[in-house]
């Protein structure tokens, strides 16, 4: 099937796409979008976590097909030209290690703070719950978090 | 040479790529013309492949080819643990030695189409019995022979004691116990991964490895081809934890197939088939006895280990060997390694290879001890620490474990602990704390780094070396920027090209102490050129000064009366730069010292005194490692490895399906991982005591020593908060109800 869509603001097309493959799969494998990560390909892990019409999704488990006409934000869209301040706050805070875990984070704290600007620690970590990382133990993704939302009450 | 490395806090050289989704890791690769292969897995644990029906998929869809015992791919040679992770190479046979081996591989257009032309094989078996329990094993086990320089079965005696159990028996005070934990998958984020694409009889393989210089010497002798054409390139590893320095089967028949089909050939595992393809750690069983005097004085120390081991080989976890062989002073020490060999996936490092179950019985040990005896398990440590190595008598270069202690119980608050096991209730919440040391040995390996000056005003720090999220990307800026005295912004630094300065990669916490001091080394060599340069070429200002009357300054070459950067004198005499590579490696006095990086523990947990619900409530790991390079990427690494713990202590464990060998939780929603609700806050602590006897960084490996006690420290905290021992992980709450 053809799949028409608009992708990180720019209208994408793909074209022969197999009605099983998943949207993950049509965003790496088709579009030369890799930032999303396929790590557990069940919905466990967080990692391919994109927007799908403002809302975060678990790419992996979306059938391509879903996406016809709607909108698509991956992690290689957040950053306007500059780094959006999730992405510096990761940075500054030391939340990087091995960086797989990393893109479907960024997608899941930018979607946190939109929705709540200064998130209680509780909600932090209910909102991180659908995201596994193996390297940083966590502690410093959720000191990106505040420092983030910290940055983004000055602006 | 200068003194040892400066403590520096720099952001991650390579976080800017992560965070943005740039960072290409082995699947995210852009090559054109890619054809996808998807592994085919034996559903039985032993036996021979009688036949494949591989007609429905061979018509699928997009299929280019189905590849299996029958019709093979030839490869070269045999395996070993070391370069393929087994004994064997995969299709070159028709035998099922585990459930979930590589029998075939399908390559298509598209994953997709691979996957599920897949589906369609069918596969005849000739069954045979398979030994896959662990437990039911415990008889058969074998003496694996010598291992790490020393025999399987080692014992020191004091002068007149017969047998270590007449050593025992003579003990004023005796312990005992059997600590049991599964088998366990490292469960990095990124799956295994790679890209063999072939040209002019030339192969780049791009694959996620902590050593693109092993992965040639195994590509090339398996695929019949001069290492010289074999590139392998590992820019960003989406961690390893000891999974990634074997080859493993899909390098190997994703590069034969893209041979013989004339494209390039991706192959990713999926989850579930990372926990067979790619190794684990053995399941172990330990029996420690230990014998003391009243004062706490260990007089023996009886250490069995089986570990479970493959049919096909692997690396087995070596318990006693790498923890009750040096941590604790004892006139009397017996050391027996047995393993367990079954029909199951093989075992391989996993992040402290040997330490993370030793450490989980002797430390266990050691508090059953301090029980016993009613001594403080701090001070039981402290009365017995080891001050030269037992058995070689050589002091350790530097040793600071009682520091670790006191530090440790000082930040932590361990002087309001309750000695009395469940004494102490909060709510519905029994409390306890617990404590255990942490050891890991200082490992160096000979390093290269090439260090180059460019006209643009950047400097190039490169080697093969890799970076796993471990921060060695930042690590060569930082002391390339160090060793030349420029900013880290203007250092360039490089990795994971096998192409790159020879290094062996990253792994046993050696890539810093390895790799560092060659970055000085490449520097002073690079700074020699440049003066070379700079007084030769005619076109130079500085031409025929006297080289011994030139000197570098942070990036300019100066005279009495002249100082230029080397940016311009690049550009002057039209140079397209100055590059020098440099090693260097362990000296003789490797053998007058014992190196390892020592540590400390203490952490409190909490049980639900209704639902024996462990939590883990705050954490304090005092590290010393030597000298610390970067703060930040430090920090990161023993966090990482105290989570590693964690998961042994809690969560983590294959389930072996006794009937059919296979793993019954092989996939992200049943294989348990430490959560972020699971990790409470952890207080790190480098005490900063420089080892210049181990190189002159004076920095020694941390990557893995904090994982080591943790599990102990966990362990222990539980039976001061309910008064119950658990010596069976992972600590879950069954353990914990009446």
């Amino acid at each position: 099937m053809r799949i028409d869509c608009v992708v990180n603001g720019e209208p994408r097309r793909a074209d022969d796409v197999w009605a099983g493959e998943s949207l993950l799969h049509v965003l790496r494998e088709r579009l030369g979008l890799p930032g999303a990560k396929n790590a557990c390909e069940q919905g466990e892990c967080g990692s391919c976590t994109v927007y799908l019409d403002g809302k975060p999704v678990c790419a992996c488990l979306v059938p391509a097909g879903q996406a016809r006409g709607r909108e698509v934000v991956t992690v290689e869209g957040l950053g306007d030209g500059d780094l959006h301040p999730v992405q510096r706050a990761f940075i500054a805070a030391g939340a990087v290690q091995c960086g797989f875990c990393t893109p479907g984070l960024i997608v899941a704290v930018h979607d946190l703070l939109a929705r709540t600007p200064s998130p209680a620690e509780e909600e932090i970590r209910e909102a991180l719950a659908g995201n596994l990382c193996r390297c940083t133990g966590y502690e410093k993704i959720l000191t990106a978090v505040r420092l983030a939302a910290g940055r983004e009450h000055e602006s | 040479m200068s003194g040892a490395a400066r403590t520096v806090s720099v952001n991650r050289v390579d976080g800017r790529l992560k965070v943005t989704g740039a960072a290409r890791y082995a699947a995210d690769q852009p090559v054109e013309r890619l054809a996808h292969g998807y592994l085919l897995l034996s559903t039985i644990a032993r036996g021979t492949v009688r036949a494949m029906d591989v007609t429905a998929a061979e018509s699928s869809p997009g299929v280019l080819a189905v590849y299996t015992p029958f019709r093979s791919l030839a490869l070269l040679g045999s395996g070993t643990p070391f370069s393929v992770g087994h004994s064997w190479l995969p299709l070159q046979d028709a035998e099922v030695r585990y459930h979930g081996q590589a029998i075939g591989l399908v390559v298509a257009e598209t994953f997709e189409q691979a996957r599920d032309a897949a589906a369609l094989v069918r596969a005849d078996y000739e069954v045979r019995p398979a030994a896959v329990s662990f437990t039911d094993g415990i008889p058969t086990a074998t003496d694996p022979g010598p291992f790490m320089g020393e025999p399987a079965r080692l014992e020191f005696l004091a002068d007149g004691v017969g047998s270590i159990d007449e050593a025992l028996a003579a003990s004023e005070v005796t312990v005992a116990g059997t600590y049991q934990q599964p088998g366990k998958h490292h469960s990095a984020m990124e799956p295994h991964a790679c890209v063999a694409a072939w040209q002019d009889g030339a192969l780049t393989l791009y694959t996620g490895t902590q050593s693109a210089s092993l992965t040639v010497g195994t590509m090339a002798a398996a695929l019949g081809v001069e290492a010289a054409k074999i590139r392998v390139v590992s820019p960003h590893v989406g961690g390893g934890f000891g999974n990634k320095i074997a080859t493993w089967a899909h390098p190997l028949l994703a590069a034969a197939a893209a041979r013989t089909l004339g494209r390039p050939v991706k192959v990713v595992l999926t989850r579930e088939q990372t926990f067979t393809i790619t190794g684990n750690r053995s399941a172990v069983r330990q029996t420690v006895r230990l014998g003391a005097r009243r004062d706490g004085t260990l007089v023996a120390v009886k250490h069995q280990v089986w570990a479970s081991q493959s049919a096909s080989g692997g690396i087995f976890e070596s318990s006693a060997h790498t923890t009750s062989r040096y941590l604790y002073r004892t006139e009397n020490l017996h050391l027996d390694q047995k393993i367990v060999t079954l029909d199951v996936s093989p075992p391989t490092w996993m992040r402290a290879p040997g330490q993370e179950s030793g450490s989980f019985a002797l430390e266990t040990a050691l508090d059953e001890l301090a029980a016993e005896l009613r001594l403080d398990p701090v001070e039981l440590r402290l009365r017995n620490d080891a001050t030269v190595y037992p058995g070689r008598n050589v002091p350790w270069s530097s040793k600071h474990l009682a520091e670790c202690y006191r530090v440790g119980a000082q930040r932590f608050g361990w002087a309001r602990r309750n000695p009395a096991p469940g004494a102490v209730l909060r709510g519905e919440w029994l409390v306890g704390m617990g404590m255990a040391t942490a050891n890991y040995p200082g490992e160096r390996f000979p390093a290269s780094v090439n260090v180059r000056f460019r006209p643009d005003g950047d400097v190039s720090v490169s080697s093969a070396t890799a970076d796993l999220g471990t921060g060695m990307w930042t690590v060569l800026a930082v002391l390339g920027a160090e060793a030349l005295g420029l900013p880290v912004a203007r250092i360039r630094s490089d990795l994971g090209d096998s192409t790159l300065a020879a290094n062996l990669g990253a792994f046993g916490s050696g890539a810093t102490a390895s790799t560092g001091p060659a970055v000085a080394v490449a520097a002073e060599a690079a700074i020699t050129a440049l003066i070379t340069l700079a007084v030769t070429d005619e076109r130079s200002p500085l031409h025929e000064v006297p080289a011994a009357d030139v000197r570098y300054d942070r990036g300019e070459l100066v005279t009495s009366d002249r100082r230029i950067g080397f940016p311009e004198l690049l550009r002057t005499v039209s140079s397209p730069g100055v590059e020098a590579t440099g090693t260097a490696g362990p000296g003789p006095e490797h053998g007058q010292h014992a190196f390892t990086s020592f540590g400390a523990h203490f952490c409190e947990v909490r049980v639900n005194r209704w639902t024996g619900e462990p939590r883990l409530s705050r954490m304090t790991t005092v590290v010393d490692g030597g000298a610390i390079i970067n703060a930040k990427t430090a920090r990161s690494q023993i966090v990482g490895g105290v989570i590693f713990g964690i998961g042994q202590a809690l969560l983590e464990g294959a389930t072996v399906e006794p009937q059919t060998g296979r793993i019954a939780n092989g996939n992200f929603a049943d294989y348990l991982l430490p959560v972020n609700a699971d990790i409470p806050p952890i207080d790190v602590h480098f005490l900063d005591h420089p080892d210049l006897l181990f190189n002159p960084l004076g920095a020694r490996g941390i990557g893995e020593l904090g994982t080591v006690g943790v599990a102990a420290a966990i362990g222990n905290a539980v039976y001061n908060a309910t008064g119950r021992r658990i010596r069976d992980l992972p600590i879950t709450l069954d353990k914990l109800l009446d």
